[in-house]
C-alpha cells in the first residue's frame, strides 16, 4: 500500500510538471507574439525617425523592415527581416530575395496562421493592404485574390513584372498540426493614389 | 524543456487503471486535496515560467553573440553561401540591383551606372562586384549614396585610393572604391553595409557610338563571363620570395584572384542581378530603325531625331545589351566632326566613311587561316553559332585561295599541315572537320594564336594573309595574346569574330586593332548571316590604306598616333587635341590603288560633350598599346597613362576613384565579413563545361570562396512553417493536469476509504 501510494505520489508530480510545462509553452507563444509586437512596433518608429536598421531588443537577431496593415479590420503588424523560426515568433517575415514592397517583382511576408496572420482568413478581394517600408514610403496594394498552394510550389516568382505583395501563412487554418499547405493572398500596387491618413505618417 | 509533445498513451493508461477503481468522481469528497493541488499548481506555474523565461533569453543571448555569420544548416532558401573570415562560418552572399541610363548625343553615349548593394544578412559587410563596361569607356565619376547622404569620389593612384579605402574599412566608415581589373572589367568594393542596408554606387563613363556602315550602336555588356586562367607553366624560383610580378616569365595570370569572381549554377540558383536600362538617344540625324538585338524592349519616338528606349521589365544580368539604329535613307553623313573645349585646349573628334570602291576591285587571292575554339566556355549556343559562321566562311572561298583550320580547348589540332587550295575536296573536308567538333576543355589560347600567325612564306605577295579567329575570349590572361600578335603579326591581318552573349570585347578589340583587321560580333544565331557576309564584304573589298593626316599648325596630338587601314563601310575615327580648331585638316589615302582625299573645316565642328574624356581615353589605349609592342617602355608608358588619368579623372590600371563617408557607423567590436556578389553564368553556357562535374571546383574555380553551399529556391519562393503548436501544447498540457488531478482525487478518496 505505501509503496503503490508513493508510486501514485510521483507519477503525480511528473503529470503535473509535464502538463504545467505544456500549458505554460502553449500560452507563451500568443503572449510572446503579441509582447514582441508591442517591442517591434517602437523599433520600427525608430527605424523610420533614424533612417537605419534598429533591433527591438539588444540579442535580437533580425530586425523590422516594415508595417504591414490592413485599414477595414484596424489590423497592423510589424514585419521582421527573414522568415526563421526565431523571426516568425515575433512577426511577420520578409522572404529572403524578395524585392521590398513596392519595388519591381513580388514582395512575400510570411507569418503564423494562429498569430500574426490570422486576419488573412478575413481579408476579400478588393481590400486595400498597406506596406509602411524602412524609407518611411507607403506602398498600397488591392487584395486580388487568394489561393492554396503547396509551401514548395508556390508559383510565386519573386522576380515577376509589375509590382505585386503576396502574404502567405499556413492553411488550413483552424487546423492543429502543420501540413504542407499554405493560403497565399495576392495583391497588386495602386499606383497614383489619392493620398490617405496612413501615407501622412511619411516623415 | 524537452518533454514529448504527445504524451497521450501513457497518461490514458493512467486514466483507465483510476477508473477501475474508482466510483465516478465526486467533488465534495477531495475538495481538501483539490486545494492543494491548485495552490501547488499555481506555485509550480510561477516558477515553470520564470525559468523558462530566463532559458529563453539566454538562447537569445547565445545567437547573437554569432553575429554575422550563419551555418548552412541555418541558411535560408535561396541564399547563396560565401565562406566568411571565421572557420565553418559562412556569410551571406549580397545582391546587386542595377540601371543604366543612357543618354547618347550623336557620337558619344554618357552612362550613368546606379549599383545598389543589398546586404541580405544580420552583420556588417564588404561588397565586392566585378562588372564590365564597355571596353573603349572612360569612367570619370563616381559617388557613394549611404545613408541620405550622398559622397564625390576623388581619382587617386591606384595603391593611394586602396589604401584610403582599406583605412576607413578599419575605422568603420563607409566606402566605396572603382578599380579597372582590365580595360572591360572592373571592380566595386563597398565597405560597412549594415544589416539589412542597402548602400548605392553610382559611375558614369562616357564611351564612343561605333558607326559600321549606315548602322549605329551601342553594347552594355552586363556580365563578365568566367574566363580561363591557364596554370603558371612550370614551377618558378623566386629569390625574394615574393610572387613573380612579371607577365612573361612568372604566372600568365598574375592578378587570378582578381579576376574570377563566384558564379551562380543556374541548375540550383535563379538569376541575380537585375538590371534596368533606359537608352535616350538623340542620334543628330533622322532615325530610320532602331533594334534591341537581344532584349525585349519598348520604344517612343518624341521626334524624328530622338527615341527613349527601356527594358520591357528588369532583367538578369546573363548577356550583353546591344541597341543598333539606322538613319533615314540619303541623311547619314559620311563626315562627323564634334568639338568640346576644355581648358585651354580643343579636343575634336572625327569620323569620315571612305566611299566604296569605285574599279572593280583588284582580285587578289587569299590565304585564310580560320581558328576556331571548342573550348568548354563555348558549349551550347556558342558552339553552334561558331560552326554556323565558319561553314559560311568555308562556303565563300574561291579556288584561287588558300586556307587552313585550326581548333583549339586545352588541346590544338591543325586540319592541314601547311594552306591548301580552296578545292571541293578540301571545302568539304574541312566541313566535315568542323562539324564533328565538341565544346569541352580550357581555353589555351595561346598556342593556337601562334600557331595561326606562323606565316612560313612571310614574303609571298601574291597572296593576303588572312587570320579569321572565332572565339568568346573567355580569358584572362588577354596581355600574353597581344604580346604574340604584336610581335609576330608579319604580313597577316587577324580579323576577329566574337561569339556569345558575353564575348570579351577587350580581348577582341585590342587583338584586332594591333592585328590591323576588324572586330565582329555574332551574339545569336540570327546574326550568323549578316554579320559573317558584313565581315566578308570587308575581306574581300581593299581596304583604305596609307592613311595621312595634315593639321593646321601641325601642333595636333592625334589618336590613333598611326593610321590603321580602315575597311569597307567602317569609319576612320580619330580624335584631336590642339590649341584652338582652325583652318582645314586634310585625309589623304589608297583605295584600291586610287589616290583619296577628303578635308575637313574645323570651324564646322558641332558641340560634342565628353570628347575629351574619348580623346583621353584613346591616348591611354595608345600607351598600352605602345607598352604591348616595346614602343614604349614601361616605365614611360606608365608614366603618360597616370599623367593623363590624372587630368581627365579617370579610373585606369593605374588609377582608381575611392569615396569615404565621414562618419563613422560600425563598431571596432563588430565584424566585418567579405562577401563576393557572385555573377551568373552568361544565357547559353553550360555550367558542367565550364567548371566541370558540379561537386569539386574545376581550373577556372576559386573553390576556396566559392563553393556555394546551401543553394535552393528555383523560379519559386518557398514558403516557411507559418503554425505555431500553441494551440497543441496548452490541450496537451491541460489534458495532463487533468488526469493528475484526477489520480490525486483518486488516492485521496481511497486513503479516505
Amino acid at each position: 500500500m505505501t509503496r503503490r501510494l508513493s508510486l501514485r505520489t510521483a507519477l503525480v508530480a511528473v503529470l503535473t510538471l509535464a502538463g504545467l510545462t505544456l500549458a505554460a509553452q502553449g500560452l507563451w507563444i500568443p503572449a510572446k507574439a503579441a509582447l514582441a509586437q508591442l517591442l517591434l512596433d517602437r523599433a520600427f518608429a525608430r527605424t523610420l525617425s533614424e533612417g537605419r536598421p534598429e533591433k527591438a531588443w539588444g540579442w535580437a537577431d533580425t530586425w523590422p523592415v516594415a508595417r504591414i496593415s490592413v485599414p477595414r479590420l484596424g489590423r497592423s503588424t510589424v514585419a521582421l527581416s527573414g522568415v526563421s523560426g526565431e523571426a516568425l515568433a515575433f512577426g511577420p517575415g520578409w522572404a529572403p530575395g524578395t524585392p521590398e514592397a513596392g519595388d519591381d517583382g513580388v514582395a512575400v511576408y510570411a507569418a503564423h496562421r494562429d498569430t500574426h496572420f490570422a486576419f488573412l482568413a478575413d481579408l476579400v478581394v478588393g481590400d486595400l493592404i498597406e506596406v509602411t517600408r524602412r524609407d518611411g514610403r507607403t506602398a498600397r496594394f488591392r487584395m486580388t485574390g487568394a489561393r492554396v498552394a503547396s509551401w514548395d510550389r508556390s508559383g510565386i516568382d519573386p522576380n515577376a513584372a509589375g509590382r505585386g505583395l503576396a502574404l502567405a501563412t499556413c492553411w488550413p487554418f483552424g487546423a492543429r498540426v502543420s501540413g504542407p499547405l499554405r493560403y497565399v493572398v495576392e495583391a497588386t500596387e495602386i499606383e497614383d493614389a489619392p493620398v490617405t491618413a496612413s501615407a501622412e505618417r511619411r516623415p | 524543456m524537452t518533454l514529448p509533445c504527445y504524451p497521450f498513451t501513457s497518461s490514458g493508461a493512467a486514466r483507465r487503471q483510476a477508473a477501475d477503481r474508482t466510483p465516478p468522481l465526486r467533488l465534495d469528497q477531495g475538495r481538501g486535496s483539490v486545494r492543494r493541488f491548485l495552490i501547488a499548481l499555481a506555485t509550480l506555474f510561477v516558477v515553470l515560467a520564470s525559468s523558462f523565461c530566463g532559458l529563453l533569453a539566454m538562447a537569445a543571448a547565445g545567437r547573437a553573440a554569432e553575429s554575422a555569420v550563419v551555418t548552412p544548416a541555418t541558411a535560408r532558401a535561396g541564399a547563396l553561401l560565401l565562406k566568411g573570415a571565421t572557420p565553418g562560418a559562412y556569410v551571406e552572399a549580397p545582391a546587386v540591383r542595377a540601371d543604366y541610363d543612357v543618354t547618347v548625343s550623336g557620337p558619344t553615349q554618357r552612362t550613368r551606372v546606379t549599383q545598389a548593394f543589398v546586404n541580405p544578412g544580420s552583420g556588417w559587410i564588404e561588397g565586392v562586384y566585378v562588372f564590365p563596361l564597355p571596353e573603349n569607356g572612360a569612367v570619370d565619376a563616381m559617388r557613394m549614396v549611404v545613408g541620405g547622404r550622398v559622397v564625390v569620389a576623388e581619382v587617386r593612384e591606384r595603391a593611394a585610393a586602396k589604401a584610403i579605402y582599406e583605412q576607413a574599412k578599419r575605422s568603420g566608415q563607409a566606402a566605396a572604391l572603382t578599380e579597372q581589373e582590365r580595360p572591360n572589367m572592373f571592380t566595386n568594393s563597398v565597405a560597412n553595409i549594415g544589416p539589412g542596408e542597402t548602400v548605392v554606387v553610382q559611375i558614369e563613363y562616357q564611351a564612343p557610338v561605333r558607326r559600321d556602315g549606315d548602322v549605329s550602336s551601342l553594347r552594355i555588356p552586363l556580365v563578365v563571363a568566367p574566363r580561363y586562367a591557364p596554370a603558371a607553366a612550370g614551377f618558378e624560383t623566386v629569390s625574394d620570395g615574393s610572387p613573380s610580378k612579371t607577365a612573361r616569365g612568372g604566372d600568365p595570370v598574375p592578378d587570378r584572384d582578381r579576376v574570377t569572381p563566384p558564379v551562380r549554377d543556374p541548375a540550383t540558383s535563379t538569376p541575380t542581378n537585375p538590371v534596368t536600362i533606359t537608352v535616350r538617344l538623340q542620334a543628330g540625324f533622322p532615325v530610320a530603325t532602331i533594334e534591341s538585338a537581344h532584349h525585349a524592349v519598348r520604344t517612343e519616338a518624341p521626334s524624328p531625331d530622338r527615341r527613349l528606349v527601356t527594358l520591357a521589365g528588369p532583367v538578369a544580368a546573363d548577356r550583353d545589351f546591344e541597341l543598333s539604329w539606322t538613319a533615314a535613307p540619303a541623311t547619314a553623313p559620311s563626315v562627323g566632326l564634334f568639338r568640346e573645349r576644355v581648358g585651354d585646349a580643343d579636343y575634336l573628334l572625327a569620323y569620315v566613311t571612305p566611299p566604296a570602291a569605285k574599279a572593280a576591285p583588284v582580285e587578289t587571292p587569299r590565304e585564310a587561316v580560320f581558328v576556331i575554339d571548342n573550348s568548354g566556355s563555348m558549349s551550347g549556343p556558342s558552339m553552334a553559332q561558331a560552326k554556323a559562321s565558319l561553314a559560311f566562311a568555308l562556303g565563300r572561298l574561291k579556288p584561287a585561295d588558300r586556307f587552313n583550320v585550326i581548333r583549339f580547348d586545352d588541346t590544338m589540332d591543325t586540319l592541314f599541315a601547311d594552306a591548301l587550295p580552296a578545292t571541293e575536296a578540301n571545302v568539304a573536308r574541312a566541313l566535315r572537320f568542323v562539324d564533328a567538333l565538341q565544346a569541352q576543355g580550357g581555353t589555351e589560347m595561346l598556342p593556337a594564336l601562334r600557331a595561326a600567325l606562323n606565316d612560313p612564306r612571310p614574303a609571298d605577295e601574291r597572296f593576303l594573309r588572312q587570320i579569321v579567329f572565332l572565339t568568346d575570349g573567355a580569358v584572362a590572361d588577354e596581355q600574353r595574346m597581344f604580346d604574340a600578335i604584336a610581335s609576330s603579326r608579319g604580313r597577316s591581318r587577324l580579323f576577329m569574330v566574337g561569339i556569345g552573349s558575353a564575348p570579351n570585347s577587350h580581348l577582341m578589340s585590342r587583338a584586332a586593332e594591333l592585328g590591323r583587321g576588324t572586330f565582329t560580333h555574332i551574339g545569336s544565331s540570327a546574326q550568323v548571316e549578316d554579320n559573317m557576309r558584313a565581315l566578308f564584304g570587308k575581306l574581300e573589298s581593299p581596304a583604305v590604306t596609307n592613311l595621312s593626316l595634315t593639321i593646321p599648325g601641325g601642333a595636333a596630338d592625334v589618336t590613333p598616333a598611326i593610321l590603321p587601314d580602315v575597311y569597307r563601310g567602317e569609319p576612320l575615327v580619330m580624335a584631336l587635341r590642339l590649341p584652338r580648331a582652325e583652318g582645314a585638316m586634310e585625309i589623304r589615302g589608297a583605295i584600291g590603288g586610287q589616290p583619296w582625299r577628303e578635308t575637313l573645316n574645323l570651324a564646322d565642328a558641332a558641340p560634342g560633350a565628353g570628347v575629351s574624356k574619348l580623346w583621353a581615353r584613346r591616348k591611354i589605349d595608345d600607351a598600352e598599346v605602345a607598352r604591348t609592342t616595346a614602343a614604349l617602355t614601361p616605365d614611360k608608358a606608365d608614366a603618360a597613362i597616370l599623367r593623363l588619368a590624372l587630368e581627365h579623372h579617370l579610373v585606369t590600371r593605374l588609377t582608381s576613384l575611392v569615396a569615404v563617408d565621414a562618419a563613422p557607423r560600425r563598431a571596432a567590436d563588430a565584424l566585418l565579413d567579405r562577401a563576393d556578389v557572385p555573377l551568373n553564368l552568361p544565357a547559353g553556357w553550360d555550367f558542367e563545361k565550364v567548371f566541370g562535374p558540379r561537386a569539386p571546383a574545376a581550373p577556372m574555380r576559386r573553390a576556396d570562396l566559392v563553393e556555394p553551399v546551401a543553394v535552393a529556391a528555383a523560379q519559386e519562393v518557398s514558403l516557411p512553417q507559418t503554425a505555431t503548436d500553441a494551440e497543441l501544447r496548452l490541450l496537451a498540457g491541460l489534458g495532463l493536469l487533468g488526469v493528475a488531478l484526477l489520480a490525486a482525487v483518486a488516492r485521496r478518496r481511497e486513503r479516505g476509504a
